[in-house]
């Protein structure tokens, strides 16, 4: 009785699960086969899954519009906005856990702070500061909001991770006859790894898929960041899906691959600080 | 014992201040960057921007001093109350959703062991993925045409094409739906932890007591489950009023304001209607509120931890 009733239990689980795995991946994989289909194909009555005749003829579609560039803009804005923040974040989050910075609690209070500002809040002032001093819609403007954005979390982020590398690590680095750079660099840095491999995923993502920052701080079609792009894509030629659908796969392609390569960082980075938090 | 000369102690304590102002001008060097970035990007803007909710600035002209006029046209207009209310129903429909959705994941989770893990990687990968992006592909799926994805299950089932994003009653909905689709599992991932703390003792006995799976869930898993769940909630709270890229991707609003919440009032305001002054003074509400919740979030779970201590 009891047995059957665990079995049932688990049946009705194993069920659940296999939906909501459908409701999930399941827009995403019509994504991916609209993207794949023939113009003619894409609307057939009843849909089809698998695409009769795969092409690419979507993908080569959005080169001839160039959409290639944007996303090299994307990836260059996004690539030195994290290496920036998680350079400067992690240094800061070294000093403050191994050095006597002074008013330190003020210091995390500033970068506690700033997380719980809304980032879009910002950007009306931001962006006619940025027009003055004339980095708006330029290729700074990108880099330098999601860094700052990433920053502070980068700190709180690796600040707890140097806490656990002893520090008679470091010491005995440099009994032995390494440099403070060579310490740092063979012993430090290894030791926060998953601390700056999560603030490096999390900032990717954050930049990566950023819309609102990209549309309001750069103009110019040459700056363009690829959610930006897609969307003026769907402007131009809004019954276009096999094309957008081929972008949302061109998109989604970066951050889904690196979540899938770092989500043991990712799920650790989030559940230790809510448990320990 | 050898008694220790005058003149090497006081060698030794200035070594001992040496260093310690050497380690505080390091660690003043090390932070430096990292505060000046903080500073100039996040903070001189809030306080700009907080200026110019003071100001009449129209079109990039700023025509002066305004005092709270901003302000008080901002609360004297009917439209920026419509939009807090519907915040506040995107805020909560999406965490009525959102919540019992993360736990019954974590729960399956955490009952199918190994391969609970590969389920929240899955359940994950929406999350990965851009608002703006995430808005497009439900677009396309919602699309009210014969061959479009929904059309198609609701013609299995006899039903019509529903044209669900231009229709004022089930845009909000549908836009709540599409928004949970995309950040409940990250809720899961905080209560699968939480799970994870408590001791499976305590099911065992349970068992040994005869508790009903339902007992065991109320009396043990609830209770020991409150303060993830309360993370989860103060979390997913400012993170849906906040959210604004998937309602510019799915709707911009519409159809008649219907999905205008105050973030996207906000965007509407400033970057398109370009009335900076009141879309300042509309983000020196958003902060506010913010602020609220924030304090509100530290609040509840400062006083929870005092309690366990």
């Amino acid at each position: 009785m009891n047995q059957s009733m665990r079995l049932s239990g688990r049946a009705a689980l194993l069920a659940a699960s296999a939906i909501a795995t459908v409701v999930v991946l399941g827009p995403i994989i019509w994504a991916v086969s609209t993207s794949l289909k023939s113009d003619n194909h894409i609307f057939a009555v009843p849909p089809r899954l698998i695409p009769d005749e795969p092409t690419l003829m979507h993908f080569q579609r959005l080169l001839a519009e160039g959409v290639q560039w944007s996303f090299l803009n994307s990836a260059f804005y996004t690539v030195v906005a994290v290496a920036f923040a998680v350079a400067v974040g992690g240094t800061a989050g070294y000093a403050l856990v191994r050095y006597p910075v002074p008013a330190k609690r003020a210091l995390l209070i500033l970068f506690m702070g700033v997380m719980s500002i809304p980032s879009y809040a910002l950007l009306l002032p931001t962006q006619v500061i940025f027009v003055r001093l004339g980095i708006f819609d330029t290729r700074l403007a990108l880099p330098i909001l999601y860094a700052a954005h990433v920053i502070p979390f980068a700190v709180w982020m690796t600040r707890a991770h140097f806490a656990t590398v002893p520090r008679e690590l470091e010491q005995a680095a440099l009994v032995d006859g390494y440099s403070r750079f060579e310490a740092v660099w063979k012993v430090i840095i290894p030791g926060a790894r998953p601390a700056l491999i999560a603030a490096s995923a999390f900032g990717f993502l954050y930049a990566w898929n950023d819309y609102i920052t990209a549309t309001t701080m750069v103009e110019s079609p040459d700056l363009r960041t690829l959610p930006v792009a897609l969307i003026f894509f769907q402007g131009f030629h809004g019954r276009d899906w096999g094309a957008l659908m081929a972008g949302v796969v061109i998109a989604t392609l970066p951050p889904v691959v690196l979540f899938l390569v770092y989500r043991r960082y990712l799920i650790g980075g989030f559940s230790e600080g809510s448990v320990k938090g | 014992m050898v008694s220790v000369p005058a003149s090497g102690t006081t060698t030794f304590t200035r070594s001992i201040e040496d260093a310690a102002r050497a380690g505080r001008r390091i660690g003043t060097t090390l932070v430096g960057p990292a505060v000046l970035v903080v500073i100039a990007v996040n903070i001189l803007p809030a306080f700009f921007g907080f200026y110019s909710s003071l100001r009449k600035i129209f079109f990039f002209g700023d025509e002066g001093f305004a005092g709270l006029d901003n302000f008080r046209a901002l609360f004297a207009d009917p439209v920026t109350w419509e939009a807090i209310g519907r915040s506040l129903i995107f805020t909560f429909g999406a965490l009525a959703l959102a919540v019992p959705l993360a736990l019954l994941a974590a729960l399956a989770v955490r009952e199918l062991g190994a391969r609970g893990r590969i389920l929240l990687t899955i359940l994950l990968v929406p999350w990965a993925m851009s608002p703006i992006v995430v808005a497009l592909l439900w677009k396309w799926i919602l699309l009210p045409s014969p061959g479009g994805l929904f059309a198609s299950i609701l013609a299995t089932f006899g039903m019509p094409p529903a044209n669900l994003l231009s229709n004022p009653t089930w845009a909000m909905p549908t836009v709540i739906a599409v928004a949970v689709w995309r950040t409940f599992a990250f809720a899961a991932i905080i209560l699968t932890a939480g799970l994870g703390q408590i001791p499976k003792d305590l099911y065992k006995a349970a068992a040994v007591d005869g508790l009903t799976a339902m007992e065991r869930f109320s009396r043990i898993t609830v209770p020991l489950l409150a303060p993830s769940i309360l993370i989860v909630l103060s979390m997913l709270t400012i993170s849906y009023f906040n959210e604004v890229q998937v309602i510019i991707g799915l709707t911009s609003g519409g159809p008649i304001r219907s999905t205008t919440t105050l973030a996207y009032q906000l965007y509407l305001t400033g970057f398109v209607e370009l009335d900076q002054g009141r879309g300042n003074a509309i983000a020196v509400v958003m902060f506010l509120i913010n602020l609220v919740l924030i304090v509100g979030y530290v609040q509840l779970l400062g006083n929870r931890k005092g309690g366990e201590a």
